[in-house]
């Protein structure tokens, strides 16, 4: 019986924790991302949501500041370059 | 069955060893009713294809829908012209590449593991079933040595982890660029696609090309190559096999030591000795055994998984 507990606390954990990682990056984790041509303008704020998106697009990229950054302008690319 | 065949599961004509006291006590419990999961799972047993075939209709994005700003939980490349979900390797990948934690991506497979842990393999994934099709050809099937099964640890620490963070996704080993299932659900469909409208065909890389036609020649000789030896998702679903809610039971009471489950099981692994085996993709074939000593168990249930054990302490090798 203690190794039922055992297992049911741990499940409950690891449930609870991945919801919480779910929920944070859903609604509440954003990035800011430059746009392409760097002209001085400001940022986007991009939600996870949007980025993972992005990220599967190859539309953004970490330059060598370390800035996150638009690959494109305008109409996002179809597919992942990769 | 033959006579044969159900002669070898009577625990009379074959007694069991003497067993240490702690064990004894667990099996002096009463045996383990099959409980209404475990009798689900047997009937489902049979239609395993055809579960993985309705998955299918899930992943190949049917209505169009290309919801890539989710992942889903099984490996499938999100360059797929037919895919719903982002691949969550792809993801965790792209994110280490841009220096950001990659928080729903992680929290999916956090909560999907800890539900079904390497369960998802077996049933859900498509290029698991993919495999399980190219395993159905009448050739020689070769094993892996088991060390090997550790090799997706490696590709996942490696090409999906620090490769990703430390030299952005350029690099040769980034896992995007040498994973099959990009190359055979994205390069290959969409090459055929620049063919068929006479565009400039983009031709993958060598490294890719290749690893694609080692895959493809690969699942005609060896049940599941990829989920078994390289898998960076397998990896980490396996590591909840022993904490998941949903586990493969073994009741030490029912074993008669006939060994089927050792035949049943397609991944060389001893289920009654380790029925949470890190290398288990949950096909649940083990629970097939004559005698009924392995069932699909969840800790939801309530009266029988006390009078079960887990696993047999005297047989851990």
């Amino acid at each position: 019986m203690p190794r039922k507990k055992t297992k049911i606390i741990i499940f409950s954990l690891l449930i609870l924790l991945g919801v919480v990682l779910l929920t944070y990056g859903a609604f509440f984790h954003s990035t800011n991302v430059l746009p392409e041509q760097e002209n001085g303008s400001t940022t986007l704020a991009r939600s996870e949501p949007a980025l993972v998106k992005e990220v599967s697009v190859g539309g953004v990229k970490r330059d060598e500041s370390g800035k996150i950054k638009q690959t494109y302008t305008g109409k996002a690319p179809e597919a992942c370059p990769t | 069955m033959s006579q044969a065949r159900l002669s070898k599961h009577t625990p009379a004509k074959h007694p069991k060893p003497a067993l240490p006291e702690a064990v004894e006590n667990q099996t002096m419990a009463p045996m383990v009713e099959k409980t209404k999961l475990s009798n689900l799972a047997s009937k489902l047993l049979g239609w395993r294809m055809w579960v993985q075939s309705a998955f299918l209709l899930v992943w190949l994005d049917p209505l169009g829908l290309r919801l890539h700003t989710i992942c889903s939980p099984v490996f499938h490349c999100y360059a797929c012209p037919l895919s719903t979900f982002a691949c969550p390797i792809g993801v965790i990948a792209q994110f280490g590449a841009l220096h950001i934690f990659p928080f729903m991506a992680v929290g999916l497979l956090i909560a999907v593991g800890a539900l079904f842990g390497s369960l998802i393999c077996g049933w859900v994934c498509p290029f698991g079933f993919l495999q399980d099709l190219g395993a159905k050809a009448p050739t020689p099937k070769f094993d892996p040595p088991k060390w090997a099964g550790y090799l997706r640890y490696a590709v996942l620490i490696g090409t999906v982890l620090a490769v990703p963070y430390f030299f952005g996704e350029e690099h040769p080993l980034f896992i995007c660029r040498v994973c099959p299932a990009g190359a055979l659900e994205a390069a290959v469909p969409n090459m055929a696609g620049q063919a068929i409208a006479g565009q400039q065909i983009a031709w993958p890389n060598t490294v890719k090309l290749t690893i694609l036609g080692l895959f493809l020649i690969a699942i005609f000789f060896m049940k599941r190559p990829w989920c078994r030896i390289l898998c960076p998702l397998g990896a980490i679903f396996s590591l909840f096999n022993r904490v998941s809610a949903f586990f493969l039971r073994f009741n030490a009471d029912k074993c008669t030591d006939c060994k089927q489950c050792h035949k049943l099981c397609e991944y060389g692994i001893e289920p009654e000795k380790r029925p949470n085996d890190l290398r288990c993709n949950r096909c649940l074939e083990c629970i097939r055994c004559g005698p009924g000593a392995l069932t699909l168990g969840s800790i939801f249930e309530e009266t029988q998984t006390h009078k079960s054990t887990f696993e047999n302490p005297e047989r851990k090798s």
